[in-house]
């Protein structure tokens, strides 16, 4: 992959040591930033899975023989999930004005880390149950990444968030378009999880099984958690506040009810 | 000036030769290159304020400014805005390219466009001589902004297609060939509609100058449909 300069320099006006410097040194950051956000998305390098059968993910791209690098510590990895949920959400919440914006940039992160850490425990215990307590801090990983590149997703379709916003003032228009970035990024956040889970997939055809109850669990309890931290997008006609006043509500009671009084 | 002489390699394919795009290159100096399309986007913006200039309003200097500032405006807007997810799901596909050869591919489409466009720009000025129908007018513009975009979207595919080209069907790399076409249509309804946020380009000799006219809850699709009726009554 080719990164450095292009060819054709003739003519150019050579720059000062500071601006070469500084220029150079913003290079190397966006490469890097680039090359971590592939990684990612791609379970390689330090973002790879243990791979017990031995497969390469680890150590694709580099020269024969290098040495796997260490894995990325999933203290940074949660960070990732805060940052770009914060900044996603102050874009999300900017359609009710600027305290909209600061809320949804506290709740964001909230629902990206509470839903799955409410997760963890039923997690540990089905992989336990199936016999793969060994392969759940692996797992576990998987689940993360799928977190991070769920928050990143969302970060990077914050800009056409902005234009829907400046293009529409109507709340369900905001909505909609929420549900929309949502779900893409949500379909970004299982490809990435299935990607994650190859190798423990070759490893043990259990792991099947917790790649179908993981998501299952994890959408169960972030509708929930989604519905009591609401309001993300906020109604501009009424006033801005951090939760509704029925927050303790049952979502799926209230669908059930809504379904009967409709039903008649 | 080295930008136009990228440019001018970039327009003739030198650039972006397929034995290099194989290799995953992509041998384009991207901030040449925005520069050059910041310059082709200003000198179009000129030729669209000159209707305004030309007109009776008083404040047609301050309409040529403005337009010579926000159609290079435009370019970069979209590509911002549409480029993060772009990469994203690009990667997430499969794409070989990492986060700086498709920044500079994507650089070199909106070039070409800048290119195509200020090409162009002597055609507007020289019909806004000859017209002084508002509608006309716009519909020319977005005409030429079509046929621009279509232009560079055209190249973009070919690149995408050589780039992407050797894998199978349906294999990562066809996965990537797919999500970047997709692009393509996303990016040119991004680009129309960030076109009416930033309007007015032209200036209506009706009205007075005012640096954006935006209104919410207005699309440029409702607007060309309006413009082209008013066009239709102008003729019975």
């Amino acid at each position: 992959m080719d990164d450095g300069a292009p060819a054709g320099n003739a003519g150019r006006t050579r720059p000062g040591p500071t601006t070469a410097r500084t220029r150079a040194r913003v290079g190397r950051l966006v490469t890097r930033a680039g090359l971590e956000l592939a990684a990612l998305l791609r379970a390689t390098g330090p973002y790879a899975t243990h791979d017990p059968t031995g497969s390469r993910a680890a150590t694709r791209g580099l020269p024969a023989g290098s040495a796997a690098p260490p894995p990325v510590p999933q203290a940074r990895l949660a960070l990732v999930v805060a940052t770009a949920g914060a900044l996603h959400g102050a874009v999300m919440g900017s359609f009710a004005g600027p305290l909209g914006a600061l809320y949804s940039a506290a709740k964001i992160p909230l629902l990206l880390g509470l839903a799955p850490l409410v997760c963890v425990p039923s997690f540990r215990v089905v992989h336990a149950v199936l016999g793969l307590a060994d392969d759940e801090p692996a797992a576990r990983r998987a689940v993360l990444c799928s977190q991070a590149t769920l928050a990143l997703t969302l970060l990077a379709l914050s800009p056409l968030l902005v234009v829907a916003y400046a293009s529409s003032s109507r709340y369900h228009v905001a909505k909609l378009v929420n549900v929309g970035v949502f779900a893409l990024a949500a379909l970004a956040g299982q490809l990435t999880l299935a990607r994650h889970y190859r190798p423990l997939l070759r490893k043990d055809r259990r792991h099947r099984l917790a790649l179908v109850v993981w998501p299952t669990l994890h959408l169960f309890v972030a509708l929930q958690l989604a519905y009591a931290l609401r309001p993300f997008v906020g109604n501009p006609r009424f006033p801005t506040e951090f939760l509704r006043s029925d927050w303790m509500g049952n979502v799926y009671l209230d669908l059930l009810w809504s379904l009967r009084a409709t039903l008649g | 000036m080295p930008a136009f002489l990228d440019l001018d390699r970039l327009l003739r394919g030198e650039s972006t030769r397929p034995e290099t795009l194989r290799e995953g290159r992509v041998d384009l100096s991207a901030p040449r290159l925005v520069l050059a399309t910041l310059v082709c986007g200003a000198v179009f913006g000129l030729c669209l304020g000159l209707f305004a200039a030309t007109g009776e309003t008083s404040d047609g200097a301050w309409q040529l400014l403005s337009s010579a500032l926000k159609v290079p405006l435009l370019f970069l807007l979209t590509l911002l805005v549409t480029f993060p997810s772009l990469y994203v799901f690009a990667t997430l596909a499969g794409s070989r390219l990492t986060l700086l050869p498709t920044l500079r591919l994507l650089v070199g489409a909106v070039a070409v466009n800048g290119a195509v466009l200020a090409s162009f720009g002597p055609v507007v000025a020289f019909f806004t001589l000859f017209t002084t129908s508002y509608p006309f007018i716009v519909l020319l513009d977005v005409a030429f902004f079509v046929l621009s975009g279509a232009v560079s979207l055209g190249f973009l595919s070919r690149a995408v297609g050589v780039l992407f080209g050797d894998a199978a069907q349906g294999g990562s790399q066809g996965r990537a060939k797919l999500v970047f076409r997709t692009w393509l249509l996303i990016y040119g309804v991004v680009g129309a509609q960030m076109g009416w946020l930033l309007r007015p380009f032209v200036g209506n000799p009706a009205m007075e100058f005012v640096l954006f006219r935006h209104r919410r809850d207005s699309t440029i699709f409702e607007a060309l449909a309006n413009l082209l009726r008013d066009l239709g009554d102008g003729w019975r």
